[in-house]
């Protein structure tokens, strides 16, 4: 015991600065904390002084681009600024939205599209105020009765099969055409497309193959497809990026949408003069998206201004250009969707409430076949 | 100096400290518990019960999953042992130089988040590395052996170390081949280990999620990712809390065997004396040594290697583009922020989070000291068998609704991840603190000293060397924390390892350069941390407070 006395007081002393060194490490954490006092990234526009009371917040999905102008005229009009909360993709955006509905993290959510619409309509997430909005809008986009009151529609575009064109001249195929051609022998392992379970084109497929085939033959249609060897990929990045051949893949045939080929166009470095990509018009899903008001929303009147704007000309017009959809109002497009942009006639598409009724089972059913 | 200790010892359960400690207690086991019981709620909530149970359980899928998950972390186990076990006995054999760089290089990717193990072998073996293998098990497979070489080198080479060079050398005198000498005297000898280390490498696979996101490539699915992708894309939350119970019942009977096991070897260390181990003599050994060599390099450098090369636009071009652009949002890579707003996100919540983590520990290692072991340290690992994802999904059920409403709490992702760092905390600090003697203690309250100075001049001061090596481990574990933050953190203010998954989601253009870069600077911060826990103890034990821990 005897030799241990100046060892502890050696500690003693080391102790002393330790605890000094916690002291400051305690102080750190508290700055810490302070330093993160609602000081979440804003990706608003605009002034960053916008008190609450200035502020709309658009609750939405991970790659939606904010129309930068409109939203700089929105500003100019309202005095308030939009702040984009993104949540995760579309699937995730909604599930974190239905689990604090009536106590919302934004005021307007936007990028519900027609084959959730449902879900959202089920879970009581949406204030019965989108009336106004929806009615500038063409008949054909809007959601039936009650619905279109929660549910303005905002965007459209359709979900369809492109092809490489150079690809299937130099190897002197027929492009693809419909449905029924992914199925067929002559287009065995040459197509890539993206799961409904995490993909929102993805689950515009399934639709469009459950309205050709029906009910009843769509797990027929499904089967062949799986052993025509198509591949499945978790998202339309991976399926468009890895696997398509225009970037490098080795598939020719990717799903997509038909606004895809103009994209090309302005994504291209080197002047382009014709899209490397065409479109399968036989094999295109509708896809509409709808934006509504949030139940519980601190700021209505804002909200409801918000939506209004989104049907509007400024935030219609610049759609096409940011996020590569259509417009639901007659406005003019880029030079670039004039020139390349092919629309189908008859995109396939479901009632609402047979999708209501029948998706969660067909998802199921589609992976126990397919995964 | 031999003290048994009391049955109770001083102070241990009286007065402020025990109040702490008791709330602390509570708010852990409330926080770990009612995600937990949320998750159970939403499965069994009403006439969904019966519905959901029905539902997944009767699924062949569900089945499928489950044995592709048990069956994944049993391969991912015998090829880490295949690996790690060879690996060890070199080390453990022989003297050479570079051996100490060897023991230091193995531990690396096991101190790395699971998702920057996942961004580089997706760089090696995903759609744009060497060759594809999306949608096989392999890259699973081989980022698993990478993550978990360094358990399975360390317990062996401690093991090995242990007694054994006289066991072989005896077999040896009695007759027996070198070959034989270790496959009938020495791998006996140190099976209990074996089977130890190999139980947590199993455990550590059968819950991996991050590693499963990047590399599966959605085809190739665990309960962890299924459980995932039901809640949040199908939102089928009965069907995920049905998933989470399932993952919680497979987690507790590998912690149950893990513990049986685990309590069989004596698991002390004892760092050996250099001069036991052999030098390089024969071609043999020097054919061993070499072959070590490649093999850690292969494990541990490779995949870091390759991470640093791509981030630098290798094979393609080499440009500096990728680190420039870490302060600036770019187009086109699926993330809000700048790669630099993610990295301030994370050291916020990690800094916040590690504080909570340790400050709940210290209080906690107090009241569980005066407990009998095993009940404590079972009561420690027990949250373990809530899976990562599972509490981010508890939380998200908690948090998203009323009347909690934390979504846009900044301490809600903290709060995340200093539970999931809290097991590791409270089982470095353990030990330490079952090492104070009681006998200072008796002599500190003989000499006056009330129960608040004897843990302040005593017990603290004791607890310091390990206090900074568990801080470290917070800071390692929340920094790399994944899944349970992915549930809950915002696209918007996302943590670095989310940010990496987003980028690497997707494939082409600049987002990889960027992942690649990001998963680099991950890996220096990682690197830097772990060389000052090492650095700190080394000063540590020469300053003598270390051993006089083992008084």
């Amino acid at each position: 015991m005897k030799s241990s006395t100046p060892k502890t007081s050696r500690r003693h002393r080391a102790g002393g600065r330790y605890r000094h060194a916690l002291a400051v490490g305690a102080a750190i954490a508290v700055m810490a904390t302070g330093a993160c006092g609602g000081d979440e990234p804003s990706t608003s526009d605009g002034s960053g002084s916008a008190d609450a009371a200035e502020k709309v917040v658009l609750v939405t999905y991970d790659s939606f681009a904010l129309p930068e102008e409109a939203a700089a005229r929105f500003t100019e009009q309202t005095g308030a600024t939009i702040e984009v909360v993104a949540t995760g993709d579309s699937g995730t955006m909604l599930t974190k939205a239905l689990l604090g509905a009536g106590d919302p993290e934004g005021d307007v959510i936007f990028g519900i599209d027609n084959t959730l619409a449902s879900r959202a309509l089920d879970g009581d997430l949406l204030d019965p105020v989108a009336g106004a909005a929806s009615e500038s809008v063409p008949e054909q986009y809007r959601l039936e009765g009650d619905a279109s009151q929660r549910l303005a529609p905002i965007d459209t575009g359709d979900v369809c099969i492109n092809y490489d064109v150079a690809w299937f001249e130099a190897n002197s195929l027929e492009p693809p055409a419909t449905l029924a051609d992914l199925a067929d022998p002559a287009y065995r392992g040459l197509t890539v497309v993206s799961s409904p379970v995490t993909s929102s084109p993805g689950m515009a497929l399934l639709i469009g193959t459950i309205a050709e085939y029906g009910e009843d033959g769509w797990v027929d249609y499904w089967t062949a497809l799986r052993d025509n060897d198509v591949q499945v990929r978790p998202s339309w990045d991976d399926a468009y990026y890895t696997d398509y051949t225009v970037s490098g893949g080795d598939r020719p045939m990717v799903l997509s949408y038909a606004s895809s080929p103009p994209v090309e166009i302005i994504f291209s470095e080197d002047d382009l003069e014709a899209p490397y990509s065409a479109v399968a018009l036989g094999t295109c899903t509708a896809q509409i998206e709808y934006a509504g008001v949030l139940r519980g929303t601190q700021n209505p009147e804002l909200a409801q201004k918000l939506l209004e704007f989104m049907v509007a000309e400024d935030w219609q017009k610049e759609l096409p250009a940011t996020n590569f959809v259509f417009p639901v109002i007659d406005v003019e497009l880029p030079e670039v969707f004039e020139l390349f942009a092919e629309r189908a006639e008859n995109p396939a598409t479901l009632p609402p409430e047979q999708i209501e009724s029948g998706r969660d089972a067909w998802v199921e059913q589609w992976r126990e076949l397919m995964e | 100096m031999s003290v048994t200790r009391s049955a109770e010892p001083l102070g241990a359960r009286r007065g402020l400290a025990s109040v702490a400690a008791t709330v602390a207690l509570t708010v852990v086991v409330a926080a770990i518990a009612v995600p937990a019981l949320a998750v159970a709620a939403q499965a069994l909530r009403g006439d969904s019960l019966t519905e959901a149970a029905t539902r997944i359980l009767g699924s062949a899928r569900t089945w499928r999953i489950v044995a592709a998950t048990i069956g994944q972390a049993g391969a991912s186990t015998a090829l880490t042992v295949a690996v790690g076990l060879p690996v060890a006995w070199v080390l453990a054999r022989f003297r050479f130089r570079g051996r100490g760089a060897l023991m230091v290089l193995v531990t690396v990717p096991f101190v790395l988040p699971s998702v920057v193990i996942g961004a580089a072998f997706a760089s090696l073996l995903g759609p744009s590395g060497m060759v594809d293998l999306r949608g096989t098990w392999w890259p699973i497979l081989a980022a698993h052996v990478c993550f978990n070489t360094a358990v399975v080198v360390r317990t062996m080479v401690a093991a090995f170390d242990a007694s054994t060079v006289e066991l072989e050398a005896a077999a040896r005198t009695l007759g027996c081949t070198p070959v034989r000498a270790v496959t009938r005297a020495v791998l006996p000898a140190v099976a209990t280990s074996l089977i130890a280390a190999a139980t947590i490498v199993f455990l550590f696979c059968l819950t991996s999620f991050g590693v499963i996101v990047m590399l599966g490539g959605g085809s190739v699915t665990t309960l962890e990712v299924e459980l995932w992708t039901r809640a949040t894309r199908q939102f089928d939350l009965p069907g995920a809390g049905v998933l989470a119970l399932v993952q919680l019942v497979a987690v507790i009977a590998a912690v149950g065997v893990q513990r049986r096991v685990g309590a069989r070897s004596g698991s002390t260390v004892t760092p050996q004396d250099d001069s036991r181990r052999r030098t390089v003599r024969t071609l043999g050994a020097a054919l061993a040594v070499a072959a070590t060599t490649v093999v850690v390099s292969m494990v541990s450098v490779a995949p870091i290697a390759a991470l640093f090369a791509r981030s630098l636009g290798y094979p393609r071009e080499w440009t500096l583009r990728h680190w420039q652009n870490l302060g600036s949002v770019t187009d086109g890579t699926g993330l809000r922020v700048s790669p630099l707003d993610a990295i301030w996100v994370s050291l916020r919540s990690t800094v916040l989070a590690a504080s909570i983590a340790v400050l709940l520990a210290v209080v906690i290692v107090r009241r569980l000291s005066s407990r009998p072991a095993r009940f404590s340290e079972t009561a420690v690992l027990l949250p373990l068998g809530v899976s990562s994802t599972t509490l981010g999904l508890g939380l998200l059920l908690v948090a998203g609704r009323p009347p909690l409403d934390l979504r846009s709490a900044v301490w809600l992702v903290p709060l995340a991840q200093a539970l999931v760092a809290l097991p590791v905390v409270v089982r470095t600090l353990l030990p330490a603190h079952r090492g104070v003697p009681p006998a200072l203690l008796e002599a500190a309250a003989t000499l006056g000293a009330n129960e608040r100075r004897r843990w302040w001049s005593v017990e603290l001061p004791l607890l310091v060397p390990a206090l900074g090596a568990a801080t470290g481990l917070a800071v390692l574990v929340c920094l790399g924390e994944f899944g349970a933050t992915v549930f809950i953190a915002r696209t918007s203010s996302p943590t670095v390892p989310v940010a990496i998954e987003r980028l690497m989601s997707r494939p082409g253009g600049e987002g990889f350069g960027q992942a690649m870069a990001l998963s680099c600077v991950l890996v220096g911060v990682c690197a830097a941390l772990v060389a000052v826990i090492g650095w700190g103890s080394a000063r540590m034990q020469r300053r003598g407070s270390g051993p006089t821990l083992t008084l």
